[in-house]
Order: structure tokens, then C-alpha cells, then sequence
């Protein structure tokens, strides 16, 4: 069966048809590729780990927590702000799961509108952040303790990672806009997506580790 | 009266209960989804509304009120 264009299913509520029934050849070299991108993911997961680690140590290991600093207690971040921001980074990575199952379903339209609605999400979230460094670096410097350290470490490689992903998104938005994907070729929609909610997990992690701990 | 901070909390019950509700919905509809990149979705959706749920208990003060140790 011929792969189908982007342009003839634009609008149609139709079931994509899968893969695997379309081109064979494909199918094993996007097997390949998503067990490829799967571990990439782990080994991100791992780079994550040794820091988050690192930082349980220092909190372990510390006397006080918050440390003191010139005999001064330093301040719980606001966890209320972080609420927020979690949640509008875990609302984009439902809206991209959104954004994913409408090209399954080949509604090219509420795809686009899905993966906008991702992208503006994440760039609030990444602002969002910056709005909390402000706060924060009023009373944690990033060099002089190990909360500071650790903090804008894993957030500022989170915060990275955030803006490959919304970079990687809006790539995506552009190739889909110029047909590169299919209604049975999308591998790379499937390794936005799948990067995307690892994004959100990491934060999880960091959110729970930073904010509620 | 409204401070910013009841109002962020506000806000994050609100979003984690919508967005929360909706990750469980669409994992329940890809719970039956074969592959790796479904079990790697359905993971990760999962974890995702567990971050919902620790947002929600965080904007109702049941988690995250510190006090120095």
C-alpha cells in the first residue's frame, strides 16, 4: 500500500493505518530507531540520576537543611509557584499526547493545534522558571551552598532539556507543515512525543525532590 | 482576601485536577496499546499523574509545608 500524503487525509476523521500493514522495510527500521531513541531516553535518565543522587547525599549528609549560611537559615523554595508550573508542564505533555493520537487519527488540524498549544506550554513553563530564579536568587546564590548548587543544576538541566524539547517541537511543526510525515511514517512525531513526557517525568522527580521533600 | 500565593494554589488544584483526570482517561484508553513506544507512553502517563497528584496535594498544603530539620 502507498504511503498516504499529509494533504489527502487533512480533515478526515479516519484510523491511520498502522505501520506495520504499510511498508515492512520501514517498520523494521522504525523498530529499530524507537529502541535507539528508548535508550537514549535510559541513558538521559541515568545523567539525571547521578546528579539527583548527588544531591540526596549533600542533603543527607548536611546538618540543617536548608543549610546555614552566615548564620542564617536559608529559605524553603515556594512550592506554591511550583505547583503551578508543574502543572502547566504536565498539561503540555497531555496536550502533546493529544497532539500525537489526532495524527493517529488523521485530523491534521487538531494535530497542529495540539502541538501550538505544547509549545506555548512549554515556553510558559521555561518562563515560568525564570520567574522562580529571579525569587530564588534573591536569597540562594547557584555558587555559594550546596542547596544552590544542586537546585540550579538539576533545574537549569531540566530547564535545558525543556528548551531542546520545545525547539525539537517546533521542528516537528514545521516538517509536518511541509509533509515530511505520513499518516503511516511519523516516527519522529512518536520520539517528540515520547521525549516530551520524559521531560515532564524528570520534573516529577525534581518537584517532589526540590518543593515537597 | 486573594494573596498571589492562594491564587497560585488555586490555580495548580484546578490544572492538576483537569490535567490529571485526562492523563488517567487517555492511559486508560492506551492501557490495551502494544509496543514499546505504548508501554514507554502508558509508563510515563502514569508517572505523569502522579506528578498531578503530588501538585494537588501540594495546593491543598498536604504536602511541601516545611519546617526546618
Amino acid at each position: 500500500m502507498a504511503a498516504t500524503t499529509v494533504a489527502q487525509f487533512d480533515g478526515h476523521d479516519a484510523v491511520a493505518v498502522r505501520y506495520h500493514d504499510v511498508d515492512p522495510v520501514y517498520a523494521e527500521t522504525r523498530d529499530i530507531r524507537l529502541l535507539g531513541f528508548v535508550l537514549f531516553l535510559v541513558s538521559d535518565c541515568v545523567f539525571f540520576g547521578a546528579f539527583i543522587f548527588a544531591y540526596l547525599y549533600l542533603r543527607v549528609s548536611a546538618p540543617t537543611w536548608p543549610p546555614v549560611l552566615n548564620g542564617h537559615q536559608l529559605p524553603w523554595f515556594d512550592t506554591a509557584f511550583a505547583a503551578l508550573n508543574s502543572v502547566v508542564l504536565f498539561g503540555s505533555g497531555v496536550t502533546m499526547h493529544f497532539a500525537l493520537e489526532n495524527w493517529k487519527h488523521l485530523n491534521r488540524r487538531k494535530f497542529t493545534s495540539w502541538l501550538i498549544a505544547t509549545i506555548v506550554l512549554g515556553i510558559g513553563f521555561l518562563l515560568g522558571q525564570a520567574h522562580e530564579y529571579s525569587l530564588v536568587l534573591k536569597d540562594v546564590s547557584w555558587w555559594g551552598t550546596t542547596m544552590g548548587a544542586s537546585f540550579f543544576t538539576l533545574t537549569g538541566l531540566h530547564g535545558f532539556h525543556v528548551f531542546v524539547g520545545v525547539i525539537y517541537l517546533t521542528t516537528l511543526l514545521i516538517q509536518t507543515n511541509r509533509g515530511v510525515y505520513t499518516g503511516s511514517k511519523y516516527f519522529g512525531l512518536t520520539a517528540g512525543t515520547l521525549y516530551w513526557h520524559f521531560v515532564d517525568v524528570i520534573w516529577v522527580a525534581l518537584f517532589f525532590l526540590f518543593y515537597l521533600w | 482576601m486573594m494573596t498571589p500565593e492562594l491564587l497560585e494554589k488555586s490555580l495548580a488544584f484546578v490544572g492538576a485536577i483537569i490535567v490529571g483526570v485526562t492523563a488517567i482517561v487517555q492511559l486508560r484508553n492506551d492501557w490495551a496499546a502494544k509496543g514499546l513506544d505504548a508501554v514507554v507512553t502508558k509508563l510515563l502517563l502514569g508517572l505523569m499523574a502522579v506528578g498531578c497528584v503530588l501538585a494537588l496535594l501540594a495546593a491543598i498544603n498536604v504536602v511541601g509545608v516545611h519546617h526546618a530539620s
